[in-house]
């Protein structure tokens, strides 16, 4: 009886992993897309997802897209920017190499402005995804 | 190297991509995995054909 009503220390959560690990993956996750499932041994989502964010990433640019910066803007251009900033390392790439070329006056402009928002939030999407896994909450 | 790409070009590189990583997302047996990549690819294509002719009366 004393045993049963006696209250645990702590309860272990649901994975018992560390939570430092799975902000590091969360983390290298979005900065390098694929990465923190690469972190976690998981090599084929890893190569799925760097080539999926990758190749939305590269055409938006490709196709020359409006990659939104940080600064000035209407409300949609903030959105915009967050959705961009996503991808991580593509998206300073990105605003590096293709500063000051897009062209949505065509329609393949405007599909690059569009792709590469995909890659962002794509590429967030697959970050939760390793946060889970991380965290045990995902196979 | 700018690139330009039809509509039904840029359709189906984002079609594939899409359901390359839902397919990885939500699946987990390499099974799965390829029967969802067709499926998701396929109702792209077909949902797009149609809302295509669902507006081109509108487009007159």
């Amino acid at each position: 009886m004393e045993e049963s009503a006696a209250i645990p220390a702590e309860q272990p959560t649901p994975t018992g992993k560390n939570p430092a690990v799975a902000t590091a993956v969360t983390i290298a996750g979005w900065l390098v897309p694929g990465l923190g499932h690469l972190l976690l041994g998981k090599w084929g989502r890893a190569l799925a997802y760097f080539l999926a964010v990758g190749t939305l990433a590269i055409a938006g640019v490709a196709l020359r897209g409006n990659i939104f910066s940080p600064v000035g803007g209407d409300a949609f251009d903030r959105l915009g920017f967050l959705a961009d900033l996503g991808a991580g390392v593509f998206y300073l790439i990105a605003r590096a190499v293709a500063d000051g070329t897009a062209d949505v006056s065509r329609a393949a402009g405007d599909y690059g402005t569009r792709f590469f928002a995909t890659a962002g939030v794509l590429n967030l999407l697959c970050t939760l995804d390793a946060r889970e896994i991380a965290r045990g909450r995902k196979s | 190297m700018p690139i330009n790409l039809s509509h039904f070009q840029a359709l189906l590189l984002f079609a594939i991509v899409i359901a390359l990583a839902f397919a990885f997302l939500t699946k987990r047996r390499p099974a799965e995995r390829f029967r969802y990549i067709i499926w998701a690819f396929l109702m792209f294509l077909l949902v797009a054909v149609a809302l295509g002719w669902a507006m081109y009366p509108l487009s007159r």
